[in-house]
């Protein structure tokens, strides 16, 4: 019962927050109600359990991507004129809503069939950092690697490309 | 018993971390006097007792809480203006949860935690609220539309970014020696000795230990990392439109991450809450020879403290007699202590546990407040690093050395490992 008022309290926020980011005018304001989603999804991921991905989501998603990306707001520095106008906005998120409706329909039917929706805690380790690692370095070691190659690649192409001389 | 040994920790998180704020900005106070050559502040008195000076800070946060409510009408976001320090006070008083302050106490068979938030993970957790406490710089510098206060905040983004990263990777190779993020594991691992050293983590792996405390100075913006409010350059920095309680917040939250790092490096590196040489049990098992020997030191130190302050509480006050009163306190409070204590090491009574438990707050209390002195003598001895520079030592030196202190420590572990 405490975890369905908590569960719903979290959804709420997370989905406000998300509608605030996509919805706001400044992107300062997108960017600190998106800091909002990120920690609430966190909450939820402590929910069900998942202790180790409560705290890397807050560490990486919540504590590093989004202090970057405030960091590049603030270094921009855009005044309040200079945004675009944004005149049919409201009527562009409606139109886009209506057609996001029939996959959102598969998706949650999608998330209702799965195992946390039907018994909330799976097992116990699920999302702890033993299980984690176990599961990433046993079962996905090859895509696991592929992904570490791939962010190298992104890490050796932003340093070049920032040091390239024109 | 069940609730006090549950709350226990929650309420000891509240004294190392909220009621230490004003001992530890007299400390700040005293100490730079000290390493300046002058008295600091050493005259505020109710009746006459001025306990070293402590109630100069009491006086000090009476002010900054009586003090008038402004918030300049310059500023366009009031919420963001106004939630900014609380974020920084929460994620730093967050930070402080997951230090155990003692080892796990069994009473009636059942295990209680002296941990505030009894999770295992320990370091992370650690790392993902000193991540989050920039967030209260950064909007409050933003909300202030004032240019120092943007680059305050700028500067203060950047460094935190650059060295959370030689922070987190300095713990990595903790945690590949340790093979544990549990902070209470950490602490039982140490409890171990090599011979005649103890394996403390500051014995096992000077390097990170080095880059560790060079990262913490970092995160929590103090000297001689503090250029987001160099006040020679850019005013106060980021808090240069606060006033009043809420720049109070800011000013607590920087005690308070202060507190937590000395915390996490005492529990880390430094042996957390145990003596060298001696586990829990052994402490439990031989628990009145410990008695005596504390009771010996308790009249041994009370002694000399009692001459010392004799010798230098000179300063003449109106209202009671200092030096009389502290006299009587510590004689009566000495005595006191001693017949307890002689009432448990006489075996009248069993308290082994509960006793370790005291003791082992004690050593950790200590130890902390030793950092927190280095924290304050580094502060005063050394000058503020240049902005360049300090990004310069942060992704130069700290990173690339904690990446080949990891290289290492792998090594000689899975080394060590394979011949057993």
């Amino acid at each position: 019962m405490e975890n369905e008022i908590v569960f719903s309290v979290l959804a709420v926020v997370a989905v406000v927050s998300a509608i605030v980011m996509i919805s706001a005018h400044r992107p300062i304001d997108s960017a600190l109600s998106f800091i909002v989603t990120l920690i609430s999804v966190a909450a939820l991921f402590g929910l069900v359990n998942a202790t180790f991905l409560f705290v890397v989501q807050i560490i990486i998603y919540a504590g590093a991507i989004l202090t970057l990306i405030l960091f590049i707001i603030m270094f921009l520095n855009i005044k309040d004129e200079n945004l675009p106008e944004e005149k049919y906005k409201n009527r562009w998120l409606l139109v886009t809503s209506i057609l996001i409706l029939p996959f959102s329909v598969i998706l949650i039917n999608l998330i209702l069939g799965s195992d946390i929706a039907v018994n909330s805690v799976i097992n116990e380790n699920l999302g702890t950092i033993k299980d984690v690692g176990l599961t990433l370095f046993s079962q996905w070691i090859l895509p696991f690697e592929l992904v570490s190659i791939l962010l190298l690649v992104a890490l050796v192409g932003s340093v070049t490309l920032s040091k390239r001389k024109d | 018993m069940n609730t006090f040994l549950i709350l226990l920790p929650l309420v000891l998180t509240m004294l190392y971390s909220l009621v230490s704020v004003p001992v530890l900005v007299w400390m700040e106070r005293r100490i730079a006097a000290l390493i300046q050559d002058r008295l600091g502040p050493n005259r505020c008195h109710i009746k006459g007792i001025r306990l070293g000076g402590i109630i100069q800070s009491v006086a000090d946060m009476m002010k900054l809480v009586f003090k008038e409510e402004i918030s300049p009408s310059h500023i366009k976001n009031k919420f963001y203006y106004l939630v900014a320090p609380s974020i920084a006070f929460m994620s730093a008083f967050l930070t402080f949860m997951v230090i155990p302050y003692a080892d796990n106490i069994t009473i009636n068979e059942k295990i209680y935690h002296m941990q505030a938030l009894p999770t295992d993970l320990g370091v992370l957790w650690f790392l993902a609220f000193a991540g989050l406490g920039v967030y209260g710089i950064i909007i409050g510098g933003w909300a202030s539309h004032n240019k120092y206060a943007i680059l305050g905040s700028m500067r203060a983004t950047a460094q935190v970014i650059g060295y959370e990263v030689a922070m987190g990777l300095s713990l990595v190779s903790m945690l590949i020696t340790y093979g544990t993020i549990s902070l209470n594991e950490m602490v039982t691992y140490q409890s171990q000795s090599f011979s005649m050293i103890p394996a403390w983590g500051i014995v096992l792996q000077p390097i990170a230990t080095i880059i560790f405390i060079v990262t913490a100075f970092a995160e929590t913006n103090r000297a001689p990392f503090d250029a987001a409010e160099g006040e020679s350059e850019i005013v106060a920095g980021y808090h240069t439109e606060y006033g009043a309680m809420k720049f109070g917040l800011f000013f607590v939250a920087e005690y308070i991450a202060m507190a937590a790092s000395g915390a996490l490096i005492v529990t880390i590196f430094l042996g957390g809450y145990q003596l060298p040489y001696l586990s829990t049990t052994d402490l439990i098992n031989h628990f009145e020879l410990v008695l005596w020997l504390i009771i010996a030191f308790t009249v041994v130190s009370s002694l000399i403290f009692l001459k010392w302050m004799r010798k230098h509480n000179i300063f003449a006050m109106k209202g009671l007699n200092e030096t009389k009163v502290y006299t009587t306190i510590i004689i009566v409070f000495t005595i006191f202590a001693i017949i307890v204590m002689s009432y448990y090491a006489l075996g009248f009574g069993h308290a082994g546990a509960v006793g370790v438990m005291i003791l082992q707050f004690a050593i950790f209390t200590v130890k902390l407040f030793f950092l927190h002195f280095v924290f304050i003598w580094v502060r005063w001895t050394l000058p503020r690093f240049r902005y360049d520079q300090t990004q310069k030592l942060g992704w130069n030196i700290l990173l690339p050395l904690s990446l080949i202190n990891i290289f290492i420590t792998a090594i000689v572990v899975v080394g060590v490992n394979y011949g057993n």
